[in-house]
């Protein structure tokens, strides 16, 4: 992680020469989103008045603060066992970005591990690292990360691994890349000369360059991981019961639609503007940092 | 506009009144039609419009009131004989007439079962009966192996609807053998004596009855009924509202008050013939003290469960046992109670440790069943028990790590044998699960208790089978849920109190419509 | 052409092999169908009939070879809960599938093509930053959201339209926008980019020099151009975009679809429909993918070329 604090300022600052105006104000709407939201996560457990997991069996289906039946203390109202909405969607969001960094960093591993290995080892050890990145682009990957979880029973550990497999190979073709191309460069060539190993010359020259390309689809990628994991614990497959996350929130509460809108509605809102938000910022990175990379 | 357009595609869809069609959107469509080895509570849905047993019983009342059908009358003559005199005219919906025969085939499938879903149905329910005998064209004999105090209820059993032979064996291979696969061919394709014949059949999607004119009895009073599943709750209710279905099956207690207070829509129900029970490992290690068990159970408060989860309309019995097995019927014992402090006491006394105990459930299955479980959990907690309920759709029953799941208890019939009975027995489902263990007392009890021929006798040995579960409890049933069905007001319609649970019953005077 | 078609094409049966023999082994190893949909409360003996009858008994080796010469002879065997041939079960759950994927492209392309280009002619105006804040928030809005957020409003509330089934056009509008929402909000960004691209290059200035009019430098030689990028893009992300809004859109809308059918089929255990739905995907996207590669090629001067 130390990567991405050190690269910041650096990008911020190749970022100020190409400042452009249309697109300020909606970045700015997403970095106080962002700080709410992280904030909101990080301190779910000192923030929220109640419990997420405890029941009032006797004050289910409780309307938000301004409707009638509203039940003093929780806010955003109560769910189908009597347990406070808000309670629950701020740590179902604290555990939905908890995992979908867990699944960002594992794919980031993952996938720049075996980018560098295919960067520096030609033949038959590339090929096959590449194809498995082209068998990864065209299989329906929430697809199978279903028939996954469907097969092996869904634990966390499961559902971190199904989610850090779903982005590896952006991470694996941007560091190939990176490391064929310094490849070619002639201090390189000087460096190979002067004795510098392969993991010393991978540290030394090519992480600094990848440290934006990196950053900014770790930012990506953790959209696409959260719309993945709520899409999962939707469907009854990722985070289980009663454990909130926000997808699974909007999953069991959704047969309340109707008549308890409120179960929904907070977790399904805190989705949109966190997947927006990150989406934003991500794009604003990929400008500033001035790196083109292949659309997902 | 819009509107307009949906009617005007809509017009393929059922008009109520003008020609008798409904469409009812179902939770769950079986997967297969076959009576004889389907005992779940998705399959009891469609057999009764479709098959005849040979004997019926009054389904407009809780008390036993046999009435004849495919045979027109019985009667025992021998101790372990009865004769049964067939219904003359019966065609199937094959256009073939019911024969003898075909009587003979369709029990002796089941008593001396051959294709191996059937032996697994027919064990625990028909082990009593050797055999069925053709006497004459019109006359038939079934031969039991002990006395049997139940004829006339497990001769109305599901499993032993009739059938037709000829056509069954002529589905694949020779034409005059029953192969195996035979009845999996049957099962796609069912031909019975019903009122309604199944036009058009998709396993687990789609199943269209259309009346059979032929039918033996009074005619049914519905042109076509089409039942499609539509799994998610939300847009049952939704299909209901736009019309899509006429009649929606499963609605919880908490979509009531949504369909009630539309004018155009009502909901019928009733607490179903069935227990939701919550079955305890006996074998597993860490269970195996009863003390624990015993405490599993005390700490439950089935009532605040009642109130908050079936708006009260739930049932709690004292004991396994239901208004509709008659004579014995026995409201008074008490097996099952709430006492959160002997619940701490005996935790105490078993030196538990607080280590975890799972609640293993289905993600939807039961109604309620993951609500319940979460709350199970938080008063399990609050005697100071660790619980932690596992959502999994596999049947974790027979799994030696089970320490405690839910499950459904139904009554297969209207007798305790039907429903603790057949579950519990000795060499049972549950017992061959291994979670559950008997011993000679025990079978000596289960014995009288399913075989003695005096209902007094009867009713004392399973009050002694209570009091055993109560010391070393393998289970405990939490409440006859209340199980409501939404439709159009123009529908009459509503669930009987003579069926098993779940039955669709569109034969004539259990279905009608307003204005008609 | 033809030795490059050649390649993919035995490129593409050994990714099928994988694929079914992974499959074979992640689900026998992953449970019993005996103990999930069979299973409650059988008897002892019952189990065992039933382990023998569907011959689940036989070691795996036996069972995996068994089953590749069926896959080779075309027999993909009976499915365990309704025992109906595989390829029955599947090919009815293929078609509905199919529309619902073509409705949803054609939405997309419709959609995406003029909302991108519009975003790169216009990116330095509102109506740039307009369109893509639309793109944006149509992929934040996960497909789950947006159906169910439809349904009540214009099924419940409304009473506008079905939600059951694919029986009438009307039965693919909500569907298809559930499925589409975020298709749109990739291609159009896809499209923005690909236009900007050519947008800069030397070429197109020299079409501007000629004196052509902007609508036909942008939408001929722009658009033109862009496109082949994003033929490509279509096939790669439409086949796995669509996969992952297909399961949630059919299980909302009681959908008659292949992806419901195989997590219901993995949660059964019932191992030859999963495995032949499996191959019948697979087979699906590596067509697409193969005719996309083509596509792409042909509208490609300097691939087809290269390869030929």
């Amino acid at each position: 992680m130390a990567s991405l604090v050190d690269a910041l300022p650096r990008l911020r600052r190749r970022g100020a020469r190409r400042k452009g105006r249309g697109a300020d104000i909606i970045q700015t709407i997403a970095l106080v989103c962002a700080v709410l939201l992280a904030g909101g996560a990080l301190l779910a457990p000192w923030l929220t008045p109640f419990d997420p997991l405890d029941q009032s069996l006797l004050a289910r289906l409780r309307p938000p603060i301004g409707f009638d039946r509203y039940s003093a203390g929780h806010l955003a109202g109560t769910d189908e066992l009597g347990r406070d909405v808000l309670s629950r969607s701020l740590h179902g969001l604290r555990l939905t970005l908890a995992l979908a960094f867990a699944g960002a960093v594992i794919g980031l591993l993952l996938g720049g591990l075996l980018g560098l290995i295919a960067g520096q080892r030609r033949g038959w050890v590339e090929d096959g690292i590449m194809s498995l990145v082209d068998m990864q682009i065209a299989i329906p990957f929430t697809l199978v990360a279903l028939l996954v979880l469907a097969l092996m029973g869904s634990s966390l550990t499961v559902l971190v691994l199904v989610l850090g497999i779903a982005g590896w190979e952006q991470y694996a073709r941007i560091v190939r890349g990176e490391v064929r191309r310094i490849a070619a460069q002639p201090y390189l060539e000087a460096a190979h000369t002067a004795g510098a190993g392969p993991f010393y010359i991978a540290w030394r020259h090519v992480l600094p360059n990848l440290v934006s390309p990196l950053v900014v689809q770790f930012t990506l990628s953790l959209s696409n991981i959260v719309i993945l994991e709520s899409t999962l614990s939707f469907l009854g497959l990722g985070v289980q019961p009663p454990q909130p996350s926000l997808g699974s929130m909007v999953g069991l509460g959704r047969d309340y639609m109707p008549t308890a809108p409120w179960i929904v509605l907070t977790p399904a809102a805190l989705i949109v503007v966190l997947t927006f938000t990150v989406q934003i910022l991500g794009d604003w990175l990929r400008d500033r940092a001035d790196v083109r990379l292949r659309e997902r | 506009m819009f509107r307009l357009l949906l009617t005007t595609a809509l017009v393929t869809l059922p008009l109520v009144a003008a020609a008798q069609e409904i469409t009812v959107g179902a939770a769950n469509v079986a997967p297969y039609i076959d009576p004889g080895r389907d005992h779940s509570n998705v399959g009891s849905q469609f057999y009764y419009n479709t098959f005849d047993t040979l004997i019926d019983r009054d389904h407009g009342k809780l008390e036993l009131e046999w009435v004849p059908a495919l045979a027109t009358s019985w009667k025992l003559v021998e101790p372990k004989v009865m004769e049964f005199k067939l219904r003359e005219g019966v065609k199937f919906h094959n256009g073939a007439d019911m024969t003898a025969d075909d009587v003979v085939f369709s029990l002796n499938r089941m008593m001396q079962a051959t294709f191996p879903p059937y032996v697994v149905r027919a064990k625990d329910r028909l082990g009593n009966f050797l055999r069925a005998e053709k006497v004459d064209d019109l006359t038939i004999r079934v031969v039991a192996e002990r006395e049997e105090p139940l004829w006339e209820t497990l001769m109305s059993l599901q499993q032993v609807m009739i059938v037709p032979e000829a056509y069954i064996k002529g589905l694949t291979g020779k034409a005059d053998v029953a192969e195996d696969s035979d009845y999996e061919a049957f099962a796609l394709a069912p031909v019975g004596t019903g009122p309604y014949k199944v036009a058009a059949f998709q396993p687990g999607e789609k199943l269209v009855w259309e009346r059979f004119d032929d039918f033996w009895g009074e005619t049914a009073p519905l042109e076509r009924a089409t039942v499609v599943q539509i799994a998610e709750t939300a847009s049952r209710v939704t299909a209901l509202k736009t019309g899509e279905a006429d009649i929606i099956t499963n609605v919880a207690p908490d979509q009531l008050s949504l369909i009630d207070s539309d004018p155009n829509l009502k909901t019928e129900g009733s607490a179903t013939a069935l227990f939701h029970v919550m079955i305890m490992n006996q074998n597993h290690p860490k269970l195996r003290d009863p003390r624990i068990r015993q405490a599993l159970s005390l700490a439950i408060d089935r009532d605040a469960l009642n109130e908050a989860l079936w708006l009260g309309k739930a049932i709690v019995p004292s004991t396994h046992t239901m208004a509709e097995m008659g004579a014995l019927h026995q409201p008074d014992l008490v097996t099952f109670e709430y006492d959160p402090e002997r619940a701490r006491k005996l935790l105490e006394e078993a030196g538990y440790d607080g280590f975890e105990i799972t609640f293993d459930t289905a993600a939807t299955y039961y109604t309620n069943g993951l609500l319940a479980a979460q709350a199970i959990m938080e008063m399990w907690g609050a005697v100071g028990i660790n619980g932690r309920v596992n959502v999994q759709d596999q049947w974790s029953g027979n799994d030696p790590e089970m320490m405690v799941r839910n499950w459904s208890n139904p009554m297969y019939f209207a007798d305790p044998f039907g429903s603790f009975g057949v579950m519990w027995a000795p060499g049972g489902p549950s017992e061959s699960e291994g979670r559950f263990n008997t011993d000679a007392d025990y079978a000596k009890k289960w014995d009288r208790f399913r075989f003695s021929t005096d209902v007094a006798d009867r009713n004392a040995a399973y009050v002694e089978l209570m009091e055993e579960i109560k010391q070393d409890p393998p289970m405990l049933p939490l409440y006859r849920p209340f199980e409501s069905w939404g439709m159009k007001q123009s529908v009459n319609w509503a669930p009987m109190p003579g069926h098993i649970p779940y039955v669709l019953d569109f034969r004539a005077g259990s279905i009608s419509f307003a204005g008609n | 052409m033809t030795p490059y078609l050649l390649r993919h094409v035995l490129k593409a049966v050994v990714t099928l092999w994988a694929i079914v023999t992974v499959t074979f082994v992640a689900t026998r190893l992953s449970g019993n169908p005996i103990d999930t949909f069979l299973g409650e409360g059988l008897t002892a003996e019952g189990r065992q009939a039933l382990i023998d009858y569907f011959q689940l008994d036989r070691s795996l080796w036996h069972q995996y070879l068994a089953y590749l010469r069926g896959v080779l002879s075309g027999e993909f065997g009976l499915s365990f809960v309704d025992r109906r041939p595989v390829t029955t079960v599947v090919a009815e759950r293929l078609w509905p599938s199919g529309q619902l994927l073509l409705t949803s492209v054609a939405l997309t392309v419709a959609v995406s093509l003029p909302l991108g280009v519009l975003a790169a002619v216009y990116r330095r105006s509102w109506i740039g930053s307009a369109v893509m804040v639309v793109a944006f928030t149509g992929y934040a809005v996960p497909s789950f959201v947006l159906a169910i957020v439809m349904v009540l409003t214009f099924s419940y509330w409304l009473n506008w339209l079905p939600v059951v089934g694919n029986g009438t056009w009307l039965h693919f509008i909500m569907p298809t926008i559930a499925m589409s929402g975020g298709l749109i909000a990739a291609l159009t960004r896809f499209t923005r980019n690909a236009m900007l691209d050519v947008l800069g290059q030397d070429f197109i200035r020299t079409a501007r020099a000629k004196g052509l009019r902007e609508t036909q430098v942008v939408l001929k030689h722009g658009l033109g151009n862009a496109s082949i990028t994003v033929i490509s893009v279509i096939g790669l992300q439409i086949a796995g975009l669509a996969a992952a809004g297909s399961v949630v859109v059919e299980s909302i809308f009681s959908w008659p679809g292949v992806g419901q059918m195989l997590v219901n089929a993995a949660i059964l255990r019932d191992y030859p429909v999963l495995q032949f739905g499996v191959i019948a995907v697979a087979v699906a996207v590596v067509s697409i993918n193969i005719l996309t590669d083509i596509a792409y090629a042909l509208a490609d001067p300097r691939i087809r070329l290269a390869r030929a």
